[in-house]
């Protein structure tokens, strides 16, 4: 029971009153990332030294000092934040092996709050792609295909042995770590949001997904792939526990100058009764093609919950939305072409034994090292960097981008206070039906309803909401505004207490490669 | 024939610390010792840009004439090469530092110290930039060395307009620029210490017809060899084109050796660097007495009129001191200075 509850008011609660200890937490966790290892969710699991920290936790404990409520908390963070000591790698060919020399500020803050770092999760190549299926490491399979919801209503066809073949993807690309909080092997877990990355993986592992203003949390550390969208994404099972990860982690960090220098000051979330001050925008343009009739109409029926609790919910336009793909594709081709010219093979990661010139080691190192998705999109960037070119695409994309930020800025200067959008198009789709299409397509379909915040740097926040006909989870976003995380949250918190999303019902699944214990069928499922 | 002589100047910036990282700026230090993880281009770093660096190029800026930009950009300058670990140079394409100066310098008529003249050249703009570290081929072993000390140590580029005309113009123009750093502390700008590199843009013309095609000479290593190269590659394209030759738009070395100067090794085609603009920094912002805000305290901010007003007596300033306190004569105080 302790591995399901909720970070911030029960199993803090539990570690501080004795009830468990960091070290009974720790093992519960790692021998649960044992028992779902088919998942694939994590790439490196750092057994030592979580123990060894969840020791630490318990001595302070012991002496009645923890340092706060992430004292002794396990937590992932997704294979693209650098972590001192441990294994970086991109779930790319590139970094395999990569030992970083250094923790990311945010992996720092975490660690300097007593959190216990259990592993580095899975992801699309480079954070490239929207299905965590592109990395080398394998793809990673969504919890809820081995739920019991999902099973009951799949097509009584598809039996046991079909599970192979029936699983459902996670979305991308911080599937593992969305995997993660999911399967309850952590309580929180960090991501990378840059078109969606974050909400995305969340609304079809059904949990919370929070992508925070950029500017407010450090990318010191955070592996880049575009570095004026990227923020580092926080993944947990309900929004207070979203709201005090945010609290440790946001802040001005000396290390990038990206972050803003006003001093961030850490709030306690209401608990809102009266949503009657409240103004919901509803942006007809997200009312995009492809959308499911299911989410449609999860849509407005979310709608209706706030307006019959008093809100004033009204249909706003953003008119340059269906831009937006466009106008990321080429932004974000060109910083990649940029970020991964320093992948030469010279001074870390892998390097081609072909050697016999300098270009030829360069040219055979990034064939080697970087999958086909990752090389398009450099030949792509670059071709859009060429002197001939520039004006007419990255001038242009900036140009469009601005106008894409200013739609924002004007529906939420007209009074509307939070912008209510479903996440996703669909439910999670099988694996088998997601790689008949690639990555480049699947990349611009799923992205449209989340990328628009990235290219205003607003801040936004997946809610699960229900479960699809197919038993799988759907939730809806929430985009507010510049540095109002407190607004967005408080409401994003109100929408989670009325819709009462259901906890999963992961079946105990027998697998030829995992032993069974009785510990295991004790310790997690109702 | 008119001879028409342009510089790019690279000076190295005398400061404790890189222009975007923390590892210390110090000559001949044991290879990569002096190297953080910015400078190494490890992946998940991000530029902080150095104060100090900014400073000098304000200095500098200031005591050149220049216009100092009080909202300039970052870029991206993309190549591949061994001691450019990030795959692309930090520098100031769009919108530079500093803008529109000028030089005086001063000659010596016919070799005699006792006519002097004086020249400006137009000072087309500062803008500072990252150096790349060193890469020593080794032939016979078929590999490369690579040293990133210097990779990430601040540089101002000072761009002179082609205002020159000769090797001695070039030289003169570059000992006054020397002096001129070297008061303000803002380089030692030692050529034989690569603080200080020239690359002189050289071409000829006839007076009256357009300006011909134009060649860039590097790997000057004094100011000496800097006039020879200069004076010997106007030589080298009027004969050229006297003899029904053609200049080529290439780039050529100074063999100091030799004498002359000799195409380097072919480029392929003519680079795009695929400029972009640097996303880690913001647009770096100056102020001075008028726009700066009423509580920012002067320790976070770069003033300029506090620089300006902090700036030492430049070199011409201390010769007419000379001439005006001791009644030396003018050619002396050049002597002296």
């Amino acid at each position: 029971a302790a591995l399901k509850g909720g970070m911030r008011f029960q199993v803090s609660a539990a570690l501080r009153e004795g009830r468990v200890t960091p070290t009974e937490l720790c093992q519960r966790c790692l021998s649960r990332i044992k028992t779902t290892k088919f998942l694939n969710a994590y790439i490196t699991v750092a057994e030592e030294t979580a123990l060894k920290q969840a020791e630490e936790s318990e001595e302070r404990y012991r002496r009645g000092q923890p340092l706060g409520v992430l004292d002794g908390i396990p937590i992932a963070v997704k294979d693209n934040f650098n972590t001192a000591g441990i294994e970086t790698t991109c779930a790319s060919n590139m970094l395999k092996g990569y030992i970083s020399p250094y923790n990311a500020t945010v992996v720092q803050k975490l660690l300097d709050q007593g959190a216990v770092l259990l592993g580095k999760t899975n992801l699309d190549e480079f954070a490239m792609g929207s299905g965590s299926t592109d990395g080398v490491f394998g793809p990673v399979r969504n919890p809820w295909s081995y739920s019991r919801q999902y099973k009951e209503r799949s097509d009584p066809k598809s039996h046991s042995e079909d599970e192979e073949s029936n699983w459902v993807i996670t979305g991308g690309s911080s599937g593992g770590s969305a995997a993660a909080v999911s399967s309850f092997t952590c309580f929180a877990a960090l991501g990378s949001d840059t078109g969606g990355s974050t909400r995305n993986p969340a609304a079809h592992c059904g949990v919370v997904g929070l992508k925070p203003t950029y500017g407010l949390i450090s990318r010191h550390g955070l592996i880049p792939l575009v570095n004026s969208m990227d923020v580092p994404g926080i993944l947990t099972r309900c929004v207070d526990d979203a709201a005090v990860v945010l609290g440790s982690l946001a802040g001005h960090d000396p290390k990038d100058s990206t972050t803003v220098q006003d001093n961030f000051k850490s709030f306690e979330l209401p608990n809102l009764t009266d949503v009657s001050k409240l103004s919901i925008g509803i942006p007809k343009e997200y009312h995009a093609p492809g959308l499911s009739s299911e989410i449609l109409s999860l849509w407005s029926k979310a709608a209706d919950l706030f307006k019959n609790a008093g809100a004033k919910v009204m249909e706003v336009s953003l008119p340059h939305t269906r831009y937006s793909i466009v106008c990321y594709h080429v932004l974000c081709t060109a910083e990649v072409a940029s970020n991964m010219a320093r992948f030469d093979g010279l001074e870390y990661g892998h390097r081609s034994g072909m050697n016999k010139s300098t270009e030829i080691m360069y040219a055979a190192t990034r064939r080697e090292g970087f999958n086909d998705v990752v090389r398009g999109r450099i030949l792509s960037g670059n071709y859009f960097l060429l002197k001939q070119n520039y004006e007419n695409y990255f001038i242009k994309a900036q140009k469009v981008r601005r106008l894409i930020a200013d739609d924002f800025v004007k529906v939420f200067g007209s009074g509307v206070d939070i912008l209510l959008t479903p996440t996703t198009l669909s439910d999670a789709v099988p694996y088998m039906e997601f790689i008949k299409e690639d990555n480049r397509t699947r990349s611009a379909q799923d992205d449209i309803l989340t990328q628009a915040a990235n290219m205003a740097g607003l801040p936004a926040i997946n809610v699960p909401t229900a479960l699809s006909q197919r038993g799988l989870p759907v939730g809806l976003q929430f985009i507010g505004r510049s540095f109002q995380e407190k607004q967005l949250l408080t409401v994003a918190k109100w929408f989670e207490k009325q819709v009462k999303f259901p906890t999963i019902q992961l079946e105990e699944v027998k697998r030829h490669n995992h032993d069974i214990s009785q510990h295991q069928k004790s310790a997690s499922f109702s | 024939w008119v001879p028409v002589v342009g510089l790019e100047i690279h000076a190295q910036i005398s400061s404790n610390s890189k222009l975007f990282s923390g590892s210390q700026v110090q000559f001949a230090a044991p290879p990569n010792s002096l190297v953080s993880f910015f400078d190494a281009s490890l992946p998940g770093t991000l530029p902080v840009l150095n104060r100090r660096c900014v400073e000098a190029a304000v200095m500098t800026g200031l005591a050149l004439n220049c216009s100092i930009n009080k909202k300039s950009l970052f870029d991206r300058k993309h190549y591949f090469y061994a001691d450019l670990p990030a795959g692309y140079q930090i520098t100031q394409q769009r919108v530079p530092i500093a803008v529109n100066g000028s030089l005086s310098y001063s000659l010596c008529v016919d070799n005699k110290m006792s006519q002097m003249v004086t020249k400006t050249v137009r000072i087309k703009q500062i803008q500072l930039e990252q150096d790349s570290g060193k890469s020593l081929h080794d032939d016979t072993r078929s590999q490369t060395l690579v040293d990133l000390n210097r990779a990430g140590v601040g540089l101002m580029e000072v761009v002179m307009e082609p205002d020159m005309c000769c090797g001695e113009e070039a030289a003169a123009a570059v000992r006054e620029l020397q002096l001129i750093l070297q008061t303000l502390g803002s380089s030692q700008a030692v050529m034989a210490e690569g603080q200080l590199r020239v690359d002189a843009n050289v071409s000829v013309h006839h007076p009256g017809e357009p300006y011909g095609v134009r060649t860039e000479v590097k790997n000057i290593n004094s100011v000496r060899f800097l006039a020879k190269a200069v004076d010997y590659e106007i030589q080298r394209q009027i004969e050229e084109l006297e003899n029904g030759g053609t200049i080529l738009n290439e780039t050529r070395a100074f063999d100091s050796k030799l004498g002359c100067t000799v195409p380097m090794r072919d480029k392929e085609g003519k680079q795009d660097y695929r400029f972009m603009p640097e996303p880690n920094l913001p647009p770096l912002i100056l102020y001075d007495a008028k726009s700066l805000p009423a509580n920012m305290n002067h320790q976070q901010v770069v003033n300029i009129d506090w620089i300006h007003e902090r700036l030492p007596d430049l070199p011409s300033v201390k010769r007419a001191k000379l001439v005006e306190q001791y009644g030396i004569l003018p050619e002396h105080s050049f002597t002296l200075l």
